[in-house]
């Protein structure tokens, strides 16, 4: 590094600090490490490859090949839990693994911890790609995996990964923290935080084998519900959503920029002071930005006013990152434009800062009103997931590969090839998905000169964005192809590795323990009362945080109090929301046969393409009825407002169709001509497990919604075989297929029948079900 | 700045050094302002309800907009002279139009051949015996369900207009027509009370 001299005149090296402990020998464990790069490669080809499996299937509903399985409801979250968590969540493990035991001077605490970590998290991701296309899921989005995996997670991620990664801070042998251990810390914390809050269900095995003494049969064994609802469960959902992308997607990735990018650029990085400030700010600001996701919907206003306003503060905060990692490459510009590695960085720290523009102003109501739900997020997402993520993933495994591999990359040419192929198919991607986004957004608020929507017909406004969808489909097969030519650079650099890898031994003192903090440096200010001084020495020069790096414990507990304030802040009056929503007389629960068929519903994913959630707006009162109120969604375990309209909305669908139109609809969801939606025949032939229905009332009642009687034994599934006869019945009266009664399709119509309509239903009215 | 004579930190971390630059000030300067707009926008929402609210936008629509359509109309009766008189307006029957898309088109098709629900250009008709009926059946639903009540999605107006445009379907041509069902029926009145 060129420099001529440090801010306090002495020289090179860490001095200055205090008494030395014994000298010890150690070395690094790089063996994880290589790992989780391989891992990061495969996941990511998979994850690429489903994600252009599904833009296919919007383009050309054939691609959903007419299985139960592959259909674009239950292939969309297992892309979306692939990328993040099999292919950003490998990267984010390979980066922490090798940096922090550098930055630590320190092995990883224990070695079986680490693998133990290493293959759980791909026992987790299998999981995930088996129990997803069956259809078991909790039916919220970015966590859908059911209950036996949530487990797994937590005891992967803070008992494997976490005790691992704290254990290691704690015998480092390096006093000072630095700045990427301090986004590992923040990641580390409020992961766990956002997964257990969110995640906390309640499963159909217990309430089967302590309430109803009964085996659950097949699936049955892995279902749960959240135990919260409606605008709870809302709230719930989009904090822990929205902070999966900030500390699952951006913390880690920050951390490992701070770490690889002065690596690779052999520069200095720009600003210590900008580390400390937007560290904290992003950590404290992000927290409260969640109910961005849900204006305009039933959640109250506060909040979502809250969660706009902290969003633009999140702006700089988020920009903080990007300038520090730009200006560190100040005088190393030349280096950019031979150094692949450095081209990845700069573009994904470019795409960084484009997302974090756009995330404020898509959190901004007026915008959001036109973006939410179309394709605009989902744009914004790719630029981050693929620019950002992706990119930096990518730069961080070209500088490890040949330092791991200890030998020379298969291919510099081919790194050039991914590049270039990365950035066309990324820009392809996210400029057509924009155009798509506004395109709809336009149409779905468009009046004629008579004042009747211009657009009618839903299906008219997908038409009109299906050259759109080719064109994704193209810029995602070349970011999937560059991805292909990155794993084979790397597989065959992995072929050329030396029989043993050399293992160097590593020397540093261990931290003494009679280490004293030094004292305040003297105050600059001259005129002032003896109180300024003070706190311009100990904290406007960041003597305090000198402190606070050389404390993990501290560090760390600061961090999650940052967190959490604002966590209460949002979901303390959440939890007393419930007895807020005003609740509407009318409002009862689902009967046993429709509460089965909303399973089915969850199981199906359609709260992938159909949200639930009109907002109060004209053109979308026009098009779908009376806006949502809060208290229709009392007894929703979990919440389906959806966030994307890939097909319309659904919350007044009741009574909207016919019964046999449904059953026909599902099967041959054509009849609805230039449709995009994929066919359900299945549930044409599929029996209703009726002794199921059973315990799923009991479930509910435990979460408590008024079941009444239908949780006496026997009553609910008879009430469910009554409803689904008469239903049945009224399907052939209006020339519908016979013997639908016992069918699935029968119970997934009820539901839908059954949507929206208890608003306008007489408050007196009791339950038509005996 | 000239990056070759900024101070540096006195730590060095695995070969990583920082420099102990300055936050820049521009960067400063709009995260301030940032939260100063955002306190001031927090009172514009949240303390000026009944100006400019979402809620108070979409009334105003709702009663703009009705006063458009209907206007001077007051309630419209389900009679066979409204609907024959409301036929006769090009305006109103593109209104209804737009109903009729966003609220029959997907049983009864675009352009009214029908598809899982009957074809509504030809002169027979299943649930009707005259023009007024087309009222009742929007408003009541027939057949069982197959064809839904309306009655809670759409005021009684905009039933009479729906019922007026549907009417004005008979003796089109559509593209692909479903077979007839039901009765032949009289024509329609014609204009002129």
């Amino acid at each position: 590094m060129e420099t001529t001299g440090y801010s306090d005149g002495t020289t090179h090296g860490n001095v200055g600090e205090g008494p030395l402990g014994p000298m010890e020998r150690f070395s690094y464990d790089d063996a994880i490490t290589r790992k989780f790069v391989l891992a990061t490669v495969l996941w990511g080809v998979v994850a690429m490859l489903a994600g252009v499996i599904i833009a296919l299937q919007l383009a050309f509903p054939a691609m959903n090949l007419g299985f139960e399985w592959t259909s674009f409801g239950r292939l969309r979250p297992l892309h979306t839990n692939a990328a993040i968590f099999a292919f950003a969540g490998n990267a984010i493990f390979a980066a922490v693994y090798y940096s922090t035991q550098r930055l630590c001077k320190a092995r990883m605490w224990s070695d079986r911890l680490s693998n133990l970590h290493f293959w759980g998290w791909q026992l987790i991701i299998v999981c995930a790609a088996v129990t997803l296309p069956l259809g078991i899921t909790q039916g919220k989005e970015y966590a859908e995996l059911e209950w036996p995996v949530d487990l797994l997670i937590a005891v992967v991620w803070l008992g494997f990964f976490g005790t691992n990664f704290f254990m290691t801070l704690k015998n480092r042998r390096e006093r000072h923290m630095y700045v990427a251990l301090w986004f590992y810390i923040a990641t580390i914390l409020t992961v766990t935080l956002l997964h257990v809050f969110n995640s906390l269900s309640l499963p159909l095995a217990l309430v089967e084998i302590v309430q109803n003494g009964r085996v659950p049969s097949g699936t049955d064994w892995l279902k749960s519900w959240s135990v919260y609802a409606g605008v709870q469960d809302a709230m719930m959902q989009w904090w822990y959503g929205h902070n999966a992308v900030a500390f699952f997607l951006t913390t880690p990735f920050l951390g490992l920029m701070y770490y690889y990018l002065p690596k690779a650029a052999g520069r200095p990085v720009y600003s210590y002071r900008l580390s400390i400030v937007h560290f904290w700010s992003l950590v404290f600001i992000y927290i409260w930005a969640g109910p961005h996701h849900l204006h305009y919907t039933a959640v109250p206003q506060w909040a979502s006013t809250l969660g706009m306003i902290f969003s633009i503060m999140l702006w700089m905060p988020s920009w903080g990152g990007m300038i520090n990692g730009l200006l560190t490459l100040r005088g190393a510009w030349h280096k950019v434009a031979g150094d692949p590695v450095l081209k990845f960085f700069v573009w994904g720290i470019t795409f960084y800062g484009m997302a974090t523009f756009e995330g404020p102003m898509l959190s901004i109501k007026s915008v959001n009103s036109l973006s939410h739900y179309t394709d605009w997020t989902i744009a914004h997402v790719h630029s981050g997931a693929l620019g950002w993520n992706g990119l930096m993933t990518f730069g961080m495994i070209y500088w490890l590969t040949p330092r791991l591999f200890q030998t020379q990359i298969w291919s510099r040419k081919l790194v050039a090839v991914h590049f270039y192929t990365a950035t066309i198919g990324l820009v392809l991607y996210v400029l057509a998905i924009y155009a798509a986004g506004i395109t709809q957004g336009l149409m779905w608020r468009a009046f004629d000169e008579s004042g009747a929507l211009q657009y009618p017909n839903f299906v008219e406004t997908v038409v009109s964005i299906l050259p759109m969808y080719h064109i994704r489909v193209l810029g995602g097969l070349l970011f999937l192809t560059g991805t292909i030519v990155g794993a084979v650079n790397v597989l065959m650099t992995w072929r050329a590795r030396p029989p043993v890898y050399e293992v160097p031994v590593e020397e540093a003192p261990a931290l003494s323990s009679t280490y004293v903090d030094p004292p305040p440096p003297p105050s600059s200010l001259s005129a002032n009362t003896e109180f300024g001084r003070s706190v311009d020495s100990k904290y406007l020069q960041g003597w305090f945080h000198a402190i606070w790096e050389r404390k993990a414990l501290k560090f760390s507990v600061m961090t999650l109090i940052a967190v959490i304030i604002a966590s209460l802040f949002e979901l303390v009056p959440t939890f007393m929301i419930r007895s807020n929503v005003p609740t509407i007389a009318s409002v009862q629960p689902y009967t046993p046969l429709e509460l089965y068929g909303r399973d089915i519903y969850i199981a199906e994913g359609c709260y992938n393409c159909h949200s639930q959630m009109i907002r109060p707006i004209f053109a979308e009162v026009k098009r779908y009825g009376e806006y949502s109120k809060p208290g229709e969604f009392v007894y929703d375990h979990p919440f389906q407002w959806g966030s994307r309209r890939i097909g319309p909305d659904l919350a007044r669908e009741g009574g909207r169709q016919s019964l046999d139109w449904h059953v026909r609809h599902l099967e041959d969801p054509r009849m609805v001509p230039q449709s995009i939606m994929p066919a359900y025949a299945h549930l044409l032939e599929q029996d209703i497990d009726f002794a199921a229905i059973q315990g799923r009332v009991r479930a509910m009642a435990m979460l408590g919604v008024p079941y009444g009687e239908a949780v006496k034994d026997g009553a609910a599934e008879a009430m469910a075989r009554a409803q689904a006869a008469a239903l049945g019945a009224q399907l052939v009266a209006q020339g519908g297929y016979e013997g639908m009664e016992t069918k699935k399709v029968i119970a997934l119509v009820a539901y839908l029948e059954r949507l929206g309509k208890d608003l306008t239903a007489p408050p007196t009215a009791a339950e038509e079900t005996p | 700045m000239n990056p070759e004579h900024a101070p540096l930190r006195k730590h060095e971390f695995d070969g990583i050094c920082e420099y102990d630059n300055p936050t820049p000030g521009w960067w400063h300067a709009l995260f301030i302002v940032s939260i100063i707009f955002s306190f001031f926008y927090y009172v514009y929402y949240e303390g000026n309800r009944d100006a400019a609210t979402i809620w108070s936008q979409l009334d105003a629509a709702q009663t703009e907009e009705t006063k458009r359509i209907f206007g001077a109309m007051g309630e419209l009766q389900p009679d066979a002279a409204t609907l024959v008189m409301l036929m006769g307006d090009e305006k109103m029957m593109k209104v209804g139009a737009g109903m009729y898309q966003s609220a029959c088109a997907a049983c009864h098709a675009k352009d009214g051949g029908g598809i899982n629900g009957v074809n509504l250009t030809d002169n027979h008709y299943k649930n009707a015996a005259s023009i007024e009926d087309l009222f009742r059946v929007i408003t009541e639903g027939a057949g069982s369900g197959a064809m839904p009540s309306w009655r809670n999605n759409y005021s009684q107006n905009e039933r009479v207009l729906l019922a007026a445009f549907v009417a004005s379907l008979r003796g089109t041509t559509p593209s692909s027509p479903r077979q007839a069902e039901g009765e032949v029926i009289p024509s329609w009145p014609t204009g002129g009370k």
